[in-house]
């Protein structure tokens, strides 16, 4: 039965277990208020039926009606919305919209999408961004495992949107602010990054790649790209030079 | 009184509600057959990516992102607004009042040809040599301008769009000062059917938010002829302004849009229910003050749409609070819903069943609004199929169902011939069961994570197992779209050999069945009803030889039947 439907992909992240949790919740209190829901209605439609059942005259407008909508109401209201409330806004205090701290080091990444692929940045050894120094990668971002990383996004040209099935998370990439997404791999492998937002005929292939590493590959890896960026640097390729002061 | 029917060119621009409210079907149910194969052409790529579709051959990525465009603009303002606000508005509103005609029944004739014209142009910049409108139906810019979509299908397109506004505007103005001005003695606001009140709120807020679409469709069009920088980015152009103005002005009408749509369903759903259970509607007043209450929250809580479009954390979070509060006032409409069917004595006719279909599809619709309304989901959920499914199943089943239950319950009376109840069963299954599991399946898939707009799924590796249920889900579209057949064959048939319709064929006590002829004479009335009492005083305990009272009818032994009852004395 679970080979035959379809779930969510494989979650990778520190916080993405809390959006799998909210999802199981909601479904569960839906799904019982839904069944009772239909089972009243199709009580009545098959047991109410003209020949079985006379009609009973009933305007439902007394105290007592008003008062029972309003109960249950209430208790459907309260029970699931306020969960619901109560999850989300916990969930944004603790992982969504709880950025690291400096002190936490986080990893710092700016992309910058164009139709239709995705650049990356890192700031190189110096650790300061549009710099000669700095790694530049299309469609090919690394992350060490267990750390913070920080994305701050970019458009060239149209509206994208930055998703990570594999992590729950997705943020729209604007060309005309910066927005900022964060995030932390907790399983090793290679993964899927997708375009979400209409951009163009070939939306459907802005697809990168996200390799989630231990922190000894990912450094071997830093320095090899970096070495290579060094190689490659071009001081007269001024469109290569799209790097902004992290902020 | 004696009116003539007009003839010649003053037939075909008619001022005459009943005539401007076919001419509004027949555009609707054109565009609807076009935008549904639309959807057909979309199922066919998504189910066999890059394989030859029948008839035109190999859909091109650019050509797929124009379907879905066309699809989401067609149904939305050239579909479901004709059919739902145009055709049963015009339709309904004056023979349930009690009135004569439209407060402007010039506007109203404006409002038609306003809406022809803007059908026309979108037919333009369909075929445009250029390619049409590839923006998606959002069309937001950057992507929209010149720089992302150039050519002249795409201006075209937001001409179309403004035109559409102006006549949704037009006969949302009318509507209010018809249902204010023009109601007969007696009919009071809490006496309206409440297809009455769903249109009413529906225009109220036509006519405040469909302008903004107009506004930012105007802004984007500057944009595109003008070289005006409205929605370029300072970064990309020496001088700009902001893609994300758009947004805001967009969803400020996008949000009131998705209820504008549904009010009138909520309406026909809460009529049909009560005249087939053969029961008053339960708790009337709390239904009126519910669709009230959703009315006005509508307008509160448009930024769920763009949660990840970088948003105040602040605004956020107030705009989730909002949103969840919305689910209240919905659910007490429910709960009135069940409670009217409850201890009824159901007549299962096709209205009927497509009545209830609305229930299942809506329950769905709008406890999956649940999941989008939260942050924290939305932020997986957003721009995957979990989306189009939740918003197709109130937009698409919901509305639709809702449609087909009002064509099948006013057809005798717009045409004066009865349509055959067992098609319209046949028809229901074949719409209700196709419709619900295309929809559940689009759920699934979302939850699964595959993102809306991708013209080959497969292209990313999460997404291949899933291609399995892309053509499981396109096999039951065709189920679907062969269930239309019934539909079409019912409809032309029945318009033709039908059997004559009676005056009151359902039997129940609003003022179009009980005291207009079927189809309506020009002047609607003979003699305008002074009403007593409100739409569904059926099995009244008073009443012998039959279960239902007319609204102008005086209930046998007196008594007014709006007193409040003994047994419901707390």
């Amino acid at each position: 039965m679970v080979g035959l439907l379809p779930l969510r992909p494989f979650d990778a992240s520190l916080d993405g277990f809390r959006n799998d949790a909210l999802f199981a919740i909601t479904t569960l209190m839906v799904s019982v208020l839904f069944v009772i829901v239909c089972g009243i209605l199709l009580w009545a439609v098959v047991m109410h039926r003209q020949g079985r059942h006379a009609a009973v005259y009933e305007r439902g407008v007394g105290q007592r009606h008003l008062l029972f909508t309003g109960f249950i109401t209430a208790v459907i209201f309260f029970g699931i919305d306020g969960t619901l409330l109560v999850d989300a806004w916990l969930d944004l205090d603790q992982a969504l919209w709880r950025f690291p701290r400096a002190d936490e080091h986080p990893v710092e990444i700016e992309i910058w999408a164009q139709q239709w692929s995705w650049n990356a940045r890192y700031p190189g050894p110096d650790g300061t961004f549009n710099t000669p120094d700095d790694i530049v990668t299309l469609n090919d971002v690394h992350v060490p495992l267990n750390r913070p990383v920080v994305l701050h996004l970019r458009s060239k040209d149209v509206v994208h949107s930055f998703y990570l099935p594999n992590f729950r998370i997705k943020q729209d990439v604007l060309p005309s602010v910066e927005t900022r997404l964060w995030f932390q791999a907790s399983a090793a492998g290679v993964y899927e990054i997708g375009c979400a937002q209409h951009c163009g005929a070939s939306h459907y292939r802005m697809r990168g790649l996200l390799t989630a590493e231990p922190p000894a590959d990912f450094a071997a890896w830093l320095a090899a790209a970096a070495a290579d960026a060094a190689r490659k640097y071009d001081a007269s390729d001024v469109e290569a030079h799209w790097g902004w002061p992290w902020t | 009184m004696d009116v003539t029917a007009p003839r010649g060119l003053a037939r075909v621009f008619s001022r005459d509600h009943k005539v401007i409210a076919r001419q509004f079907l027949w555009l609707g149910l054109v565009f609807l057959l076009v935008g549904g194969l639309m959807a057909m052409y979309m199922r066919w790529q998504l189910a066999y990516p890059g394989r030859p579709a029948p008839f035109v051959g190999v859909i091109s990525p650019a050509g797929y992102t124009t379907l879905f465009t066309l699809h989401g603009t067609i149904m939305i303002f050239f579909a479901i607004t004709p059919i739902l606000i145009g055709a049963f508005g015009n339709f309904c509103i004056p023979l349930q009042i009690g009135a004569r005609d439209m407060s402007f029944p010039t506007l109203n004739m404006l409002s038609v040809w306003t809406q022809v014209a803007a059908s026309l142009l979108l037919t333009g910049a369909a075929l445009a040599p250029s390619g049409g409108p590839k923006a998606g139906w959002t069309a937001y810019p950057p992507l929209s301008t010149q720089l992302g979509t150039p050519g002249v299908g795409q201006t075209l397109w937001t001409l179309a769009l403004v035109l559409a506004g102006a006549s949704t505007t037009m006969g949302a103005v009318n509507y209010l000062t018809t249902v204010i001005r023009e109601r007969a003695p007696g009919m009071t606001f809490f006496r309206l059917p409440l297809t009455i009140w769903g249109l009413w709120l529906t225009s109220i807020l036509n006519a405040l938010f469909v302008p903004i679409l107009g506004v930012a469709m105007l802004l984007l069009f500057c944009d595109r002829a003008f070289g005006t920088h409205f929605f370029l980015a300072a970064a990309m152009v020496r001088a700009g302004g902001d893609p994300m103005l758009y947004q805001h002005l967009f969803w400020i009408f996008g949000h009131p849009e998705v209820y504008i749509l549904i009010l009138p369903v909520w309406g026909i759903t809460s009529d049909l229910l009560a005249f087939f259970a053969r029961k008053p509607a339960y708790g009337y007043r709390v239904s009126v003050l519910s669709m009230c209450t959703v009315t006005l929250l509508s307008a509160l809580v448009y930024g769920h749409h763009m949660y990840v479009s970088s948003m105040s954390p602040l605004l956020g979070r107030a705009f989730m609070v909002l949103t969840l509060v919305i689910s209240a006032p919905a659910m007490m409409l429910v709960l009135n819903w069940i409670h009217t069917l409850w201890r009824g004595s159901i007549r299962l006719t096709a209205p009927m069943l497509f009545t209830i279909g609305v229930l299942f599809v809506f329950g769905v619709g709008g406890l999956t609004g649940l999941y989008l309304a939260d942050i924290p989901q939305d932020v997986y959920l957003h721009d995957t199929y979990f989306v189009v499914g939740h918003f197709h199943l109130i937009m698409a089943a919901a509305v639709f169902l809702g449609s087909f239950a009002g064509i099948y319950f006013w057809f005798p009376k717009m045409f004066g011939r009865m349509m055959s109840p067992r098609l319209g069963k046949i028809h229901f299954w074949l719409t209700f069961v196709p419709l619900f599991c295309i929809f559940f399946g689009m759920l699934i898939l979302g939850n699964a994570g595959m993102q809306r707009r991708l013209y080959d799924p497969s292209v990313y590796e999460t997404f291949r197992p899933l291609q399995k249920w892309n053509k499981g889900l396109t096999h039951i579209a065709w189920i679907l779209l062969a269930g239309q057949l019934a539909f079409i064959w019912n409809f032309f048939w029945s318009l033709y050999r039908g059997a004559p319709a009676p005056q009151n064929p359902w039997e129940v006590g609003t003022l179009e069945w009980t005291h207009a002829s079927s189809p309506p004479s020009v002047h609607n009335f003979d003699e305008i009803p002074t009403v007593l009492h409100g739409p569904h005083e059926l099995n009244h305990p008073q009443l012998t030889g039959k279960d239902w009272l007319g609204q102008a009818e005086p209930l046998p032994g007196g008594r007014e039947p709006g007193a409040r009852e003994p047994e419901e004395k707390s």
